[in-house]
């Protein structure tokens, strides 16, 4: 059996799959008891990891991570519609450099625009959902913009033979056709937003959240608690990862990728 | 023994096509007239194939014949059967996109449509009640051999289902005409046999059906087509080959007697090794 284990492409089943997850989660997790040991370590002990999200609980974990959660919707929806807008929009050539030119603008550092987000925005939470909203928009359009031009001439041209005119090309095709693609970008890219949080969260810190939770926990050098907040934050996105694909599994039965 | 047949009404004319990619010209100085063939003891399509080596525009000029393609030069004229009959003959237009029927390689279907809908859809800009649509489907549906997979998705289906369901959808939608681009490519023996099955029907069901494919089986397309035209590339007068296709030679099977034989005769297998000694030497 082991010889199989460490031979290139070979085809095991669930058993041993899940042999293989177990004993690496054994090997991390005894590594980790290992390496904080003794009076000098790099990493907290579990136990001071398991009182971190102890204390984490009893100071509103759950509403902050409501308020994180909020937030992350909010600024989703809101990305979704500009972006789904821009790039629906970018087969008709006038307006294709618009959504090519936003698609570059992900290059742009965070700082030089939140600059600008403050002239522009009043409110800190406000704000917060703004910065979100640009980021989020410029990576989803780049992801779209990825989905339009893999859609191949084949399928246009099936479109076009029946006497689809140009509009019902775009709705049957880009916007109906690749429905179930929006939900897989949507999936991949709230990893990067997520990842954002602990910076725009600590705009407006009254406003709590995870971010501001890891911030406060930074600021005391308590790393039983941060680390204690980046598992929950690590849990939390593969949970809402796993929501997606199974909504996009469910809705989508032709969705085969 | 050779069929009785009338040819009557031009049902396709090619007219001097080119099509020109950059510096590039795919295909040139294309012309053929294809007419209505009657025969007096039953309904009777059209089937030509075309025969050709890869490379050589059978899927360019098959995109200019749907209108897919705007050709750089020529033309391709179909009957305009809404118009009414001028001098006792059908006016003609040019080939628009929807006029022909396409079905491609990869037999290319919404994939976010079931069978079903798809045919629903294509026959969403024909004027009858939608109960009409429903029966129409159904029927369709029953004759080849879809009803059980009538919501299954494209990708839920075999290759021969797919198939059945792009030709019907095209059927459906653009009526008398149907372009195939190698419909019998990468099929197995049943499958084969079902496409063969498939074109019967359509030529069977009205004498104006016109069913147009490319193939790179010399007997099958001998066996199936009353017209067969090879493309290739011409020599050069030093022998070498020019880069553009073009009709190289036109084989009506319908004058030499061996349109719709039952058999594959001796007259076939000639016939066969003909078109291959062209395309070889093209």
């Amino acid at each position: 059996m082991l010889k199989k284990w460490f031979r290139p492409f070979e085809k095991i089943d669930l058993k041993q799959k899940m042999t293989i997850i177990g004993i690496w989660i054994a090997l991390v997790l005894g590594y980790w008891f290992y390496a904080s040991l003794g009076s000098k370590h790099l990493f907290p002990t579990p136990a001071q990891v398991w009182e971190g999200m102890q204390s984490l609980y009893n100071e509103g974990l759950v509403v902050h991570i409501g308020s994180s959660l909020g937030l992350c919707l909010q600024a989703a929806v809101i990305s979704l519609l500009i972006s789904l807008s821009i790039v629906y929009l970018s087969p008709l050539p006038a307006l294709k450099p618009v959504a090519v030119f936003f698609s570059r603008l992900r290059y742009l550092p965070l700082t030089g625009i939140t600059f600008y987000l403050t002239m522009l925005v009043s409110g800190a939470r406000t704000m917060q959902v703004w910065v979100l909203v640009v980021f989020m928009s410029l990576y989803f359009i780049t992801s779209l913009l990825a989905v339009l031009k893999d859609i191949p001439a084949d399928e246009i041209n099936h479109a076009r033979s029946l006497k689809c005119s140009r509009w019902e090309i775009l709705w049957e095709v880009i916007i109906k056709g690749r429905l179930d693609y929006v939900l897989d970008v949507l999936r991949q890219n709230l990893a990067i937003i997520w990842m954002m949080l602990v910076t725009v969260e600590s705009i407006l810190v009254a406003a709590g959240g995870l971010g501001v939770l890891i911030k406060n926990s930074d600021k005391f050098a308590n790393h039983g608690r941060i680390v204690a907040l980046q598992i929950i934050i690590l849990l939390i996105g593969l949970l809402l990862d796993w929501i997606l694909h199974v909504i996009r599994k469910g809705l989508f039965r032709y969705s085969t990728y | 023994m050779a069929a009785k047949y009338e040819q009557k009404d031009t049902i396709l004319h090619v007219e001097n096509l080119s099509i020109v990619y950059g510096e590039k010209v795919i295909i040139s100085n294309i012309g053929f007239t294809e007419k209505n063939t009657v025969r007096p003891d039953k309904p009777q399509g059209q089937t030509i194939a075309f025969l050709g080596r890869s490379g050589r525009g059978k899927s360019t000029l098959f995109r200019a014949l749907t209108g897919l393609e705007e050709p750089t030069t020529g033309m391709v004229l179909i009957p305009d059967f809404e118009k009414p009959i001028v001098n006792g003959q059908q006016p003609a237009k040019k080939v628009q996109e929807g006029d022909v029927g396409f079905v491609d390689q990869k037999y290319t279907l919404f994939r976010h449509k079931t069978i079903y809908q798809s045919l629903k859809y294509a026959l969403r800009n024909v004027k009858i009640s939608s109960e009409e649509k429903d029966e129409k489907i159904i029927t369709y549906l029953k004759d080849w051999g879809l009803q059980t997979c009538r919501n299954q998705y494209p990708n839920e289906l075999s290759g021969g289902q797919r198939q059945r369901t792009a030709i019907l959808e095209q059927l459906l939608s653009s009526g008398l005409y149907m372009v195939l681009d190698e419909p019998f490519s990468g099929l197995d023996v049943g499958n084969i046999q079902n496409v063969k099955d498939a074109f019967r029907l359509i030529n069977d069901s009205h004498e104006l059906n016109t069913i147009i494919f490319s193939t790179h089986d010399i007997e099958l397309a001998v066996e199936l087509a009353d017209s067969i035209y090879v493309l290739g590339y011409l020599k050069n007068d030093d022998g070498t080959l020019t880069q553009t296709g073009t009709i190289l030679k036109h084989f009506d099977l319908k004058e030499m007697g061996l349109a719709w034989q039952h058999e594959f005769t001796a007259d076939h297998l000639d016939i066969t090794k003909q078109i291959k000694q062209i395309m070889l030497a093209s």
